[in-house]
């Protein structure tokens, strides 16, 4: 029996029941040993009549066989523990030991057996769906919550093997206890908390919690088990009520877009404001400065004139005044009346007067151009004026 | 000779037998009792190998790890608000005395599950007909274990068995009143929705209006601002007007109405009715009218 009989690797992998601890070759060999025994003694007694086996001959056969016997019994108690598992060996049923990585030896049966777990390999048990977060179980997933909610949970649980003792010994079907306990925990812990921590804040912290609990409970069977990782893998209402839960994002984003708006309406406005109130500014200074310029060029031109008018006050005088006149006369319309020649009533149709001159000028029968030489304070007078009426209408 | 060796090998065979007869192997995850004629004898606690009389006696084993009761069907309980609940348990015991175990139960492990299973939902309905639904669910969850727990101990102890802990696994509301959670579920939300838009609503108008307030106060501000500046043109202006006007007030008055003359009547539209007496046509009457020191205006 070699070491590379695709038994050993059986027997490794199976780690099952204990009784059945015989190893298959004993059958053969019993056979084996059987067989020899009827070859021997069937020649003698046998009608061939051959040479009949010396007692040398025969002690040596059955003493070969005894050490072959001897031998392979003892080469059963060979056994490999891979360097993911763990051996446990079993002296008369009772526990005696637990073996590292490597090829081990036992005392072959029936004195020890062994049995192999896995403690590297991270087991999963998935709860509320099997294989895929899509196909659901409904009857393990849906999850009443503190506040008498219902919601829609599917989480994984991996582990390891901490003992392989304990695990082995204490408690039967461990893997079956790890999801029961899994269950239970999780739901005890959303039972304690509220939908909206289970759906949204909270996750993590159900996992963790959930974690915790499921390791103290299984602690406290010594199941030998270590919860490695708890993750929740979905966590969501149920469908019946799954339209309204979304309403209810979608109104969170509603709101944020609403705020936004009125954020925009803000970015808009004020800006615009400020520049309407920069313009005031400016304008004002500007008709400061504007104002403050005309009272000084008045000022200097009135000063200049009064220096020529008090040279000689009476020609200046009587020079300006007949230029002015002048001015208004060409301008206008006039009508000379000698009251004193007539005591009548004279009938003038003023209308008419008025209509005509009014026509003339449309017409493009101008007068002549207001003599240009008349100290024409008037333009910036008139400009400022209207400004200033301009001014009093632009006011709010 | 031969004689011999068969004698060897038959000797090894009778010891085989009895010892397979007499020996018996008690693994790490049982314990075993042995019986005389059906009287039992020994009760072995402890794993190893033991010898017993070929024939006469004979062994039993029992489980010594922990054991589960699972049903997979949910029990339906009444709260103290006479509401109905789901509520789905499992067991973990063990035999914790295997003598009075038999006696009890005649070692049979089905029956210590039924009985155990009577016994653990008498205990549940009692515990849960005392409490109402929320605490069921979560306030007091715990303290319903514990007490099943304690309870179910006590009574399990004349069969042997050791309760190591009942847990709660689902507790769940009866399908109806699943629907009617459903739907209070959904108007609980569309409040909420409700709630949100409203509030965006509101903020929304709030910054409105908060946009509108800062536009007035930051154009009346401007407004107040420009005026004082205006003001302040104004006055210097006025200043300078009346420095350069007062050097020569007549002067300035006969200026000035000269303009404001000019500006009166600066429109074919004005119609001037002159009588030849007055001041300015005094050459037009008279051409050596004397001189006047003054004109007239």
């Amino acid at each position: 029996m070699s070491l590379n009989d695709p038994q050993w690797g059986r027997r490794g992998g199976g780690g099952g029941g204990g009784g059945n601890q015989g190893p298959p070759d004993l059958d053969e060999l019993w056979r084996n040993f059987n067989q020899r025994l009827s070859t021997i003694f069937g020649r003698r007694g046998g009608p061939t009549g051959g040479e009949p086996p010396t007692f040398r001959q025969l002690g040596g056969g059955v003493g070969l066989l005894v050490v072959l016997v001897l031998v392979v019994w003892l080469a059963s108690g060979f056994y490999i523990v891979d360097a993911s598992q763990r051996g446990v060996v079993l002296t008369f049923g009772r526990y005696s030991q637990t073996t590292d990585p490597g090829l081990r030896w036992r005392l072959p049966y029936p004195i020890q057996s062994h049995e192999i777990v896995n403690i590297s390999q991270v087991r999963t048990i998935e709860v509320g769906y099997r294989n895929n977060v899509k196909s659901k179980v409904l009857r393990e997933a849906l999850m009443l919550t503190d506040d008498e909610n219902i919601v829609d949970i599917q989480f994984a649980v991996q582990y390891t093997i901490k003992d392989p003792e304990d695990y082995l010994f204490n408690v039967r079907r461990p893997d079956e206890t790890v999801l029961q306990v899994a269950e239970s925990a999780f739901r005890e812990i959303v039972g304690k908390s509220s939908m909206d921590f289970v759906l949204y804040e909270g996750r993590e912290e159900i996992a963790a919690r959930a974690q915790k609990l499921m390791q103290d409970i299984l602690d406290s069977y010594k199941t030998g088990v270590l919860i490695s990782k708890v993750t929740m893998q979905n966590a969501q209402p149920p469908e019946q009520v799954q339209a309204a839960f979304d309403d209810a994002v979608k109104a969170k984003q509603d709101q944020e877009r609403a705020k936004n708006e009125g954020q925009a309406y803000y970015n808009d406005v004020v800006p615009k404001a400020r520049g309407t109130a920069s313009r005031l500014i400016e304008e004002a200074n500007g008709y400061r400065q504007r104002v403050v310029a005309n009272a000084e060029g008045e000022a200097s031109r009135f000063r200049q004139i009064l220096v020529e008018y008090n040279r000689a006050p009476a020609v200046t005088r009587e020079r300006m005044y007949l230029e002015t006149i002048q001015q208004i006369m060409s301008n206008t319309t006039k009508v000379m009346i000698d009251a004193k020649a007539g005591g009548n009533l004279l009938f003038l149709p003023l209308d008419k007067i008025v209509q005509m001159s009014a026509a003339g000028i449309a017409e493009g029968v101008a007068s002549p151009k207001p003599v240009p030489d008349v100290p024409a304070a008037e333009a910036p007078t008139r400009s400022r004026d209207s400004l200033r009426s301009r001014d009093r209408e632009s006011r709010p | 000779m031969r004689a011999g060796v068969g004698a060897v090998i038959g000797t090894l065979l009778v010891v085989a037998v009895l010892a397979s007869l007499a020996l018996f192997t008690v693994d790490q995850r049982e314990n075993a009792i042995v019986f005389q004629l059906g009287e039992i004898k020994e009760v072995i606690t402890e794993p190893g190998l033991r010898a017993k009389w070929p024939l006469i006696q004979n062994v039993r084993y029992f489980d010594r790890r922990i054991l589960t009761i699972d049903e997979p069907e949910t029990e339906r309980f009444v709260t103290s608000e006479k509401k109905n609940l789901l509520v789905d348990s499992f067991v973990k015991w063990r035999i914790a005395d295997v003598r009075q175990y038999y006696v009890s139960l005649n070692g049979d492990e089905a029956r210590a599950r039924s009985r155990l299973t009577q016994i653990i939902n008498s205990v549940l309905r009692e515990e849960i007909g005392k409490r109402n639904v929320p605490d069921v669910v979560s306030g007091e969850r715990d303290k319903i274990m514990q007490a099943v727990r304690d309870k179910v101990a006590e009574d399990a102890k004349p069969f042997g068995v050791q309760i190591v802990d009942v847990r709660l696994k689902r507790v769940e509301l009866p399908q109806e009143v699943s629907e009617s959670v459903f739907r209070r579920m959904e108007a609980e939300r569309r409040a909420v929705a409700s709630q949100l838009r409203s509030q965006g609503a509101s903020e929304a108008e709030k910054i409105r209006a908060e946009a509108d307030k800062d536009r007035e106060v930051i154009i009346a501000e401007a407004y107040r601002d420009a005026q004082r500046v205006k003001g302040e043109g104004d006055a210097r202006a006025a200043t300078i007007y009346a420095k350069a006007f007062s050097e020569n007030p007549e002067f300035y008055s006969f200026y000035r109405s000269l303009e404001a003359y000019r500006a009166s009547f600066r429109s074919r539209g004005d119609v001037l009715v002159l009588e030849p007496s007055s001041e300015f046509f005094k050459y037009l009457r008279n051409p050596g009218a004397e001189r006047r020191a003054s004109p007239n205006r």
